[in-house]
């Protein structure tokens, strides 16, 4: 009992981050990403389709067609142009949905949370505290999380990446005083956060995400993922706070603090979608299918190297 | 003497800035090139603080259709099933298609408050494809925007797809699409589309 009401708290708190989308719950945006990501990139395209991940259906869902893709022109008028063919299999996500009706209703739940209450307490935390603040508070947390992303490095192999956090959660917690600032990201250090969880390192593994699975509170996930949220709580210190309550206030707070910060975002994706509930879902395949193949990410801010000819190596917009 | 050193420098300027005009309009820019310039214009008419809102949403429609295929991008959105489209219902897609996105991505867009915009490389997907790769860095964090470029037949390169923390929005609308079009008609796509514009104009 002990365990399963933190639990609980946990998905709350995860889902808070969740329930604006793809980006899961508990970590912001990685600025080394971009970088491995451009590698990732360049890879994915020239795979052979033989590398489409196990588990994600390449159901494309009108059922005749979708095996058979055409390898062709589809059409007379499209000249050489082949929609979706050029593009690698694995760009093509997408993800089992059995649990859709149950889905459904659990997303139409953290909406009306979201809405209801979460963006509402955030806005008006959001008056109180100053951005900047807000901001040290989601660094802060970001660092406890260190060990999370610490250990799965080491699950994955990716001493490099080990190592760089490592090094950030030194920095950090002296010089970016106990972790507020992030002097180890800067441009002069460069030493990019890795955003490795330990549902990406089952990914890595060779565990597909199984099926779609919407949370209440925690948003997105899949039966890999769940299970990957399990190892992450034993990683956070936060976790192990002694009062329940004291994990679940200081979850709860992690998660106003963070939508203060990404207010706008899940509005501008239900927005732009047909099928909110759809695009979500889609969205959080492309997301987590990714972040698993990115494994082994260079530490690096993307280089100034360019194909292109002439072109200034990196351009910083004004 | 002075005078016709003078002289002489400016023949050699003269010459060279003749050699430029005349080599510009051969000069066709590179991905990475067009996209810096067009996002450097919607950043230029976002920090335009005389400007009214409509006035902007007016300026950013104008950079859209520069930057943009909006034909390309409907066409990766329905992937297979643009062929289920007639000519006609084609048609009444893409400017259905543009608006909906113009609403949903104008909003977040003006929101728009100092992000820096970093252009990183571009990296060559397929023939005539490439990815120009940026990060726009907010102050809480850096969120990678990725735009796929096609060559027009003029040389010129046009967005169609934008990937942003490697979400793909043609891919995402692609399996909405695909979901819509199993259990219904394109006729009742386009009556969907048609519902969703004038919802977000109220």
């Amino acid at each position: 009992m002990k365990f399963i009401s933190p639990a609980l708290v946990l998905c709350a708190a995860v889902i808070v981050s969740c329930a604006h989308g793809p980006q899961s719950a508990s970590t912001p945006i990685l600025p080394g990403e971009a970088a491995s990501s451009a590698t990732v990139a360049v890879a994915s395209y020239s795979l052979e389709p033989q590398t489409a991940p196990l588990q994600i259906a390449q159901s494309e869902a009108s059922p005749p067609a979708t095996q058979s893709e055409p390898t062709g022109k589809t059409s007379g008028d499209e000249g050489d142009v082949d929609y979706g063919m050029d593009i690698s299999a694995a760009e093509k996500v997408t993800i089992d949905d059995p649990w859709e009706p149950f889905n459904r209703a659990m997303f139409t739940f953290n909406d009306r949370l979201y809405f209801w209450f979460l963006k509402p307490v955030a806005q008006g935390y959001s008056v109180v505290v100053p951005e900047p603040a807000r901001v040290s508070v989601s660094n802060f947390f970001s660092n406890l999380r260190a060990p999370i992303r610490f250990v799965n490095c080491i699950l994955q192999a990716n001493f490099i990446g080990a190592a760089t956090e490592l090094f950030r959660f030194m920095i950090n917690s002296s010089i970016g005083l106990a972790g507020l600032f992030d002097p180890a990201g800067s441009e002069e250090i460069n030493l990019v956060r890795q955003d490795e969880d330990f549902g990406q390192t089952l990914g890595v593994y060779g565990a597909g995400p199984g099926f779609y699975i919407v949370w209440p509170i925690l948003g997105p996930s899949s039966p890999r993922d769940t299970v990957g949220m399990v190892g992450d709580f034993f990683a956070y210190p936060i976790s192990y706070l002694d009062p329940w309550y004291a994990w679940l206030a200081v979850r709860g707070y992690q998660m106003v603090n963070d939508t203060s910060l990404s207010i706008g975002d899940y509005e501008a994706i239900k927005e732009a979608a047909i099928d909110p509930y759809a695009s979500v879902r889609n969205a959080y395949a492309q997301y987590r299918q990714k972040k698993v193949e990115e494994k082994g990410a260079t530490t690096r801010r993307p280089g100034p190297d360019i194909p292109g000819a002439g072109t200034p190596a990196r351009g910083i917009g004004p | 003497m002075i005078r016709k050193a003078t002289l002489k420098r400016l023949v050699i300027a003269g010459s060279l800035l003749l050699f430029v005009l005349a080599a510009a309009p051969v000069y066709a820019a590179t991905p990475l090139e067009t996209v810096r310039t067009e996002v450097n214009k919607v950043l230029e008419v976002l920090r335009n603080k005389s400007l009214k809102e409509e006035a902007k949403r007016e300026k950013l429609r104008l950079i859209y259709s520069e930057m943009f295929d909006q034909e390309e991008l409907s066409r990766w959105s329905l992937g297979r099933n643009w062929n289920a489209l007639s000519e006609a219902q084609r048609k009444e897609f893409l400017p259905l298609f543009q608006q909906v996105l113009e609403k949903a991505y104008g909003d977040k867009i003006l929101a728009y408050s100092d992000e820096k915009i970093v252009f990183d490389k571009e990296v060559p997907i397929a023939k005539s494809r490439v990815e120009v790769q940026t990060r726009a860095i907010t102050k809480s964090k850096e969120i990678p925007i990725f735009y796929r470029v096609v060559q027009e037949k003029d040389g010129t390169w046009k967005v169609y797809d934008v990937v942003v923390e490697n979400v793909s929005l043609v891919m995402n609308y692609r399996s909405q699409f695909n979901d819509i079009l199993a259990k219904n008609s394109p006729e009742e796509l386009l009556q969907i589309l048609r519902k969703k514009v004038k919802d977000q104009k109220s």
